[in-house]
């Protein structure tokens, strides 16, 4: 039960608090908070939203994993932005101009994702590693040239082609789609959720049953006390951080082996972004970030509603920033609570403390 | 004769200008008789055009169209209604069909930055469930999601603006000839430049704005042919913030003036009105965008800069449409918005644009109509 | 300052009645009675996790009891802050000081203090009056940087003074200092107490309380045991007040030394990260099975760059680091570890443990590639349970169980955690870092234990710490380390603790016991 207090009670106090804050936010402005929070509510049902929301939950799950990894460490992968960004290119171009049997097709794509993802995040490891250069100033800057390259690979005299006003690279042939599970007028979840679930499985035996996972979190908790355990830091922050930037290249996978099968200008920024504050949100626990992620998406995705009723719709955004901020409070006040509390129960038990 | 009479007025402005910018006016002296008696300080300009037969183009006003029983929707692009901009022209363009065709009623809803493809399927959905036909697209980012929601509603229109989707008969594509209007932009822009040096800011490098872009450079070197264009783009393809970023468009349009332009052509959207704060700073020219900007109320704070505006007429496509949706008469609209159709021009409010370069750009204007001078959609560079 | 008040004789300077704490963690106060004269030195005694500080907290207004009155000069005051507590004239010296190095002696003291004498020459002659009182010779506008720790303390001392303390909390004074500054400190303190200032001094070295004491209160579990006069009472009696028991002695008698080298540094030298200083020089020092090496120095002369070079937490500029046989010198921390040394860390909140990780956690840390704790790239989650569950047992750890948190133990509980995971997995050498600091006795005697029972299993130890009994009591051999060089060697059969403390501060050898190692 006490767990459960610490783990829960943070997040739920947020999310209240910031509905609250949204709320008074609404009254000021002159709209109707019951309104506008019932109009999001029932877009679940409305159209493709639900399936929408649990494909967009998968795309930030992967997104929020790949910080998560960084954070444990405290490694601030900014650049997750940046990596899924480069390896969506270079994968939709990859897929596109091969021809493999289906299957292996969508997973070469995967694969060369994976592998882009890593090297784009190997350049601020390396340089964190043999220059000391901060990750957060190294990975931001790859955002930038990130960007830049992505413009370049499609340009229509490289790899992209033109369609009318807008820019693409060559479609993945149907052998190398991942099929998702259609759902009617609902939509069609995407069949690379599961990639996610799997992540986020595979994230958690890794956290928790491995030697790099204890040594990961070791380092993240006291660099000092890992060191004189015999992690090599260095090492550390080298496969950390390779393994960020992995999970962040598969990041725009479910959309583009599941609905676009190909990258354009369309493509959406800012996922990684929200990854960081998802993962915040989910205090890096596989299971946390599976909630934050599906908490991102339903206010992305029912978000569309208010403009229904009039409402701004960047209510939402004020209200995404309210709950990481005070999520990452209340965290800390609980933190701080359960601990004191941890530390009069051995007290209590060991008889030292008068009842 | 008429214009005989205008060139002597014009000779008596030139003089006073060029009186008053001495120190520039190296080039100004008779090199080329045919136009000595331009504006330009600068630039060594080329043989004007022929002048035009006279203009052509007039929309039919005064037509009755019932559209009572229509319900228009429609999906702006990012920065919506009050981007002082095209989504603004789109805005215009609905506001007056609204009134003159009695259209019952119409919904508007506006993309964010960089947001998902679902998201905008989900807004055309969204409008087309509630019953609202005719559905506009505003910008060629509603392509891909179009391609997906329009077969899903057979029965209702679709219209796009900036974009096409294959395939979809109920998809009506609003295109335009950007870069003949650009090029007149160009031709403003060179004879106004006293620095022979001209610049061109573009929000995000996509070949939308490549097509600004191009037609400026053409239209720029075919008035003054050594003339030098400055570019610069806000943001990589990819990266839409270059079209609602005013600090950038402020941060690049400086960079062009300190390389020397003085007169300033945006393709930026939003970020624009940074271009216009800039040249008022600089106090140098700029020539606006997609509505005539000269007249609006975002950017009024810096309009004494602006001495033309392309007008990208969406309002009027949005207009046409709307009106061919009425008459159901679709196949009345033009395939592309050109010069010819007046989806794309020039504006004059602010009365920086004499008669004599009026004039010129009419006669440019004629020969693109008339396939003279083919202006081509991709930059050199 | 106001020294022309000093409390009437009859009304104690601080009287504290049934304080009772229930505070967050696993000792706090439980109906504590503690009254201090006016005017005299009172020393407050207990093991390390008996509530001294946070008693002490409650004094100086950074925690509020749950039950209980204090008063100060006969009046009841309530502290919500140290503010409140300084302006009852209540000041404390921190065990840990805290002062920026890069302000001025002056700047120092007056920071967070302006409001009183403002910051210029008015300041100025209030403090070079108040130095004379805390023995602090050096100009008000010397850097603090360039002052020793023994002038650091004054500083610290002076910054109390500053803001017109009457009541001196001492908190450890003597923990940072060499002997020679302990005497130093307590003949200042005697000038003080002359001038009519109050102190209340927190110590668990009974010796020094016994010296500089008038009377000394001994705290265990949270309460107060009683209180004493130290001049009639041994320092043996005064322990085993505190400890409720028998009390052991570091000393080891026979001797087990064999010739077998286990750890064979040769020429080792370490160069600082910041430039070419060396910050160890030519050290040649061998351990042998069964021996205990023991490194005397003060602090911050290369014992802990020694330590952990030998443990490849630092690379060697140059020379060779052997175990057994085996060249260690290209190796890892964890090839190091793995090929059989033992390692309590000097400081073990930053090195020892996984403070929010429970017990079991901290078990692995260190052994993560070895049995039982892990099989290849797994944990071993059972085996690393039942493991520590072991250690718990024969470390007479006190815990309610595995699952807690170290964080939740107290400071000699999670060091026989550290000790007993240190010695698990047979290692052939143990480099112990500070291995009694801040424990308690109890914990203390149990810690020594072990490293005697492992030295006679045939353990090579090598020992680091700066409590020169322990040295003197458990090493086969005593290396003097000063400048990052082994400068003497001294045979603990014979030399005391004030010859060690010449040689530690470069003084020179004033004993037999001490032979200066010339030209190495």
């Amino acid at each position: 039960m006490g767990i459960l207090r610490g783990k829960l009670l943070p997040p739920a106090l947020a999310i209240l608090f910031s509905a609250l804050l949204c709320g008074i936010a609404l009254v000021v402005s002159g709209a109707n908070p019951a309104e506008a929070f019932g109009a999001m509510v029932s877009q679940v049902g409305e159209g493709t939203t639900a399936v929408d929301i649990v494909n967009s939950t998968g795309t930030y799950y992967i997104a929020a994993l790949a910080v998560a990894i960084g954070f444990q460490m405290n490694l601030f992968n900014i650049g997750v932005e940046g990596q899924y960004r480069v390896a969506a290119v270079v994968a939709a171009v990859v897929g596109g101009s091969i021809a493999l049997p289906p299957g292996l097709h969508a997973l070469a794509v995967i694969v060369v994702a994976a592998l882009v993802g890593a090297l784009w995040a190997a350049v601020p490891a390396v340089l964190k590693v043999t220059r000391g250069v901060n990750e957060v100033i190294s990975t931001i800057m790859m955002n930038g040239l990130a960007l830049g390259l992505a413009a370049y690979l499609i340009r229509d005299d490289v790899f992209g082609e033109l369609r009318g006003n807008n820019i693409r690279t060559p479609e993945i042939p149907e052998s190398g789609w991942v099929p998702g599970i259609p759902l009617g007028s609902s939509g069609t979840v995407f069949g690379l959720v599961f990639l996610a679930a799997l992540l986020g499985i595979g994230y958690w035996v890794m956290m928790n049953r491995t030697r790099f996972g204890f040594e990961l979190k070791a380092s993240g908790e006291s660099s000092t006390a890992a060191a004189a355990g015999g992690v090599s830091a260095k090492k550390m922050v080298l496969i950390a951080m390779l393994l960020s930037g992995g999970i962040a290249g598969l990041v725009s996978m479910p959309e583009i082996l599941g609905r676009d099968h190909t990258y354009n200008l369309n493509f959406p920024a800012g996922i990684g972004f929200s990854g960081i504050a998802i993962a915040l949100l989910g205090r890096n626990h596989p299971g946390g970030i599976a909630f934050g992620a599906l908490l991102w998406a339903f206010l992305d995705k029912s978000g569309l509603a208010l403009d229904n009723v009039g409402v701004p719709r960047e209510i939402v955004t004020i209200m995404q920033g309210a709950i990481v901020l005070s999520v990452v409070v209340a965290y800390e006040v609980v933190r701080r609570f359960e601990l004191a509390a941890e530390q009069r129960r051995v007290g209590k038990q060991l008889g030292t403390v008068a009842a | 004769m008429r214009r005989r009479m205008r060139g002597i007025a014009v000779a008596a402005i030139a003089l006073t200008s060029v009186l008053s910018m001495a120190a520039c006016a190296k080039d100004s002296g008779g090199t080329n008789s045919g136009s000595t008696d331009n504006a330009s300080g600068g630039c060594k300009l080329a043989d004007k055009p022929p002048a035009a037969a006279g203009t052509s183009s007039s929309t039919s006003a005064g037509e009755k169209v019932d559209g009572s029983a229509l319900k228009v929707g429609l999906a702006y692009d990012i920065g919506g209604r009050g981007d002082a901009s095209f989504n603004d022209s789109a805005a215009a363009g609905l506001d007056k069909a609204k009134a003159d065709f009695g259209v019952s009623e119409v919904k508007e809803l506006t993309a964010a930055p960089n947001e998902a493809e679902d998201a905008k399927q989900t807004r055309l959905r969204q409008l087309a469930s509630e019953g609202f036909s005719p559905i506009i697209g505003v910008g060629f980012a509603y392509a891909e999601s179009l391609k997906v929601v329009a077969p899903e509603f057979p029965n209702v229109k679709f219209a796009i603006v900036d974009g096409a989707v294959e395939g979809a008969a109920n998809v009506t594509p609003l295109v335009f000839a950007e870069e003949q209007g650009s090029f007149l932009a160009g031709v403003i822009a060179a004879y106004q430049s006293k620095t022979c040096n001209v610049g061109f800011i573009g929000g995000v490098k996509i070949p939308l704005i490549q097509k600004f872009d191009a037609g400026f450079e053409q239209g720029a070197k075919a008035a003054a042919p050594d003339i030098k264009i400055e570019k610069a783009y806000l943001t990589p393809a990819g990266d839409f913030t270059g079209f609602q970023d005013p600090a950038k468009g402020q941060e690049a349009a400086k960079g062009r003036i300190e390389a020397g332009s003085d007169v300033l052509y945006h393709a930026a959207g939003a970020s624009g009105k940074g271009v216009f704060s800039a040249a008022k700073a600089a106090n140098v020219k700029a020539i606006g965008v997609d509505s005539d900007q000269y007249n609006q109320s975002t950017v009024a704070e810096s309009k004494d800069v602006i001495i033309s505006s392309m007008l990208k007429r969406v309002d009027v496509a949005v207009y046409d449409y709307v009106k061919a949706v009425a008459k159901n008469d679709l196949a009345s609209l033009p395939k592309v918005f050109d010069l010819k159709v007046d989806g794309v021009g020039y504006s004059t409010s602010g009365g920086k644009i004499d008669d004599n370069l009026k004039a010129v750009l009419e006669g440019y204007k004629a020969q693109i109509i008339e396939g003279r001078i083919k202006v081509s959609d991709k930059p050199t560079s | 300052m106001s020294t022309s008040t000093p409390a009437t004789a009859g009304t104690p300077a601080v009287v504290l009645s049934g304080i009772t704490k229930r505070f967050p963690g696993v000792v706090a106060n439980s109906d504590v009675h503690l009254t201090v004269r006016a005017g005299e030195v009172h020393a407050l005694c207990g093991e390390n996790g008996a509530g001294k500080s946070t008693l002490m907290k409650i004094l100086y207004g950074m925690q509020q009891p749950d039950e209980g009155t204090i008063e100060v000069a006969g009046r009841q005051v309530r502290f919500r802050s140290p503010a409140d507590a300084i302006k009852a004239g209540i000041g404390m010296v921190h065990q840990h000081f805290m002062l920026a190095d890069n302000l001025t002696v002056q700047e120092n003291v007056v920071l967070g203090a302006e409001a009183l004498h403002g910051i210029g020459g008015k300041a100025r002659r209030v403090i070079q009056d108040l130095a004379k009182a805390t023995g602090l010779t050096v100009d008000p506008g010397v850097l603090v940087e360039r002052l020793g720790v023994a002038d650091r303390q004054r500083v610290e001392i002076l910054k109390v003074l500053y803001r017109g303390a009457e009541v001196i909390i001492l908190d450890e004074p003597t923990a940072v200092l060499v002997p020679q500054e302990v005497d130093e400190l307590f003949t200042t303190l005697r000038g003080m107490q002359e001038r009519g200032f109050t102190f209340l001094f927190i110590s668990h070295k009974l010796d020094e309380v016994r010296a500089i004491a008038d009377s000394v209160t001994v705290i265990r579990r949270g309460t107060t045991v009683g209180t004493a006069d130290p001049k009639a009472v041994s320092s043996r009696q005064l322990a085993e007040m505190m400890v409720g028991s028998e009390l052991p002695s570091p000393e080891t008698r026979e001797s087990t030394v064999t010739d077998r080298v286990v750890l064979n540094v040769q020429n080792l030298g370490l160069v600082a990260e910041e430039g070419t200083r060396p910050v160890l020089d030519c050290i040649d020092l061998v351990v042998r099975s069964g021996e205990v090496v023991g490194i005397a120095g003060v602090e911050g002369n290369g014992q802990t760059e020694l330590v952990e070079t030998i443990m490849g937490m630092r690379r060697a500029s140059h020379g060779r680091v052997l175990l057994g046989d085996r060249d260690l010198t290209r190796l890892g921390t964890l090839a190091r570890r793995e090929a059989g040394i033992g390692y309590v860390p000097e400081d073990r909140h930053r090195q020892g443990l996984l403070l929010t990780q429970p017990l079991w956690a901290n078990r692995i840390l260190g052994y993560q590639t070895r049995e039982p704790v892990s099989k290849g790239q797994w944990l071993d989650l059972a085996g690393a349970k039942k493991d520590t569950r072991r250690i718990v047992e024969e470390f007479d750890v006190r815990t309610p169980g595995i699952d807690v948190p170290a964080a939740a133990l107290s400071g000699g509980n999670q060091q026989k955690l550290v000790v007993g995971r240190e010695l698990s997995g047979d290692p052939v050498l143990l480099i112990a870092s500070h291995p009694t600091r801040g424990v308690d006795v109890g914990a203390q005697a149990l810690i020594w234990d072990e490293i005697k029972r492992a030295r006679a299993r045939g353990l090579a130890v090598l020992l680091i710490s700066a409590d020169l009994d322990e040295l003197i009591g458990l090493s086969d051999t005593i290396k003097v380390m000063l400048r990052g060089r082994l400068v003497a060697d001294a045979d603990p059969s014979s030399v005391t603790p004030e010859d060690l403390g010449s040689a530690m501060t470069g003084a020179g050898a004033t004993s037999a016991a001490v032979a200066e190692l010339e030209g190495e």
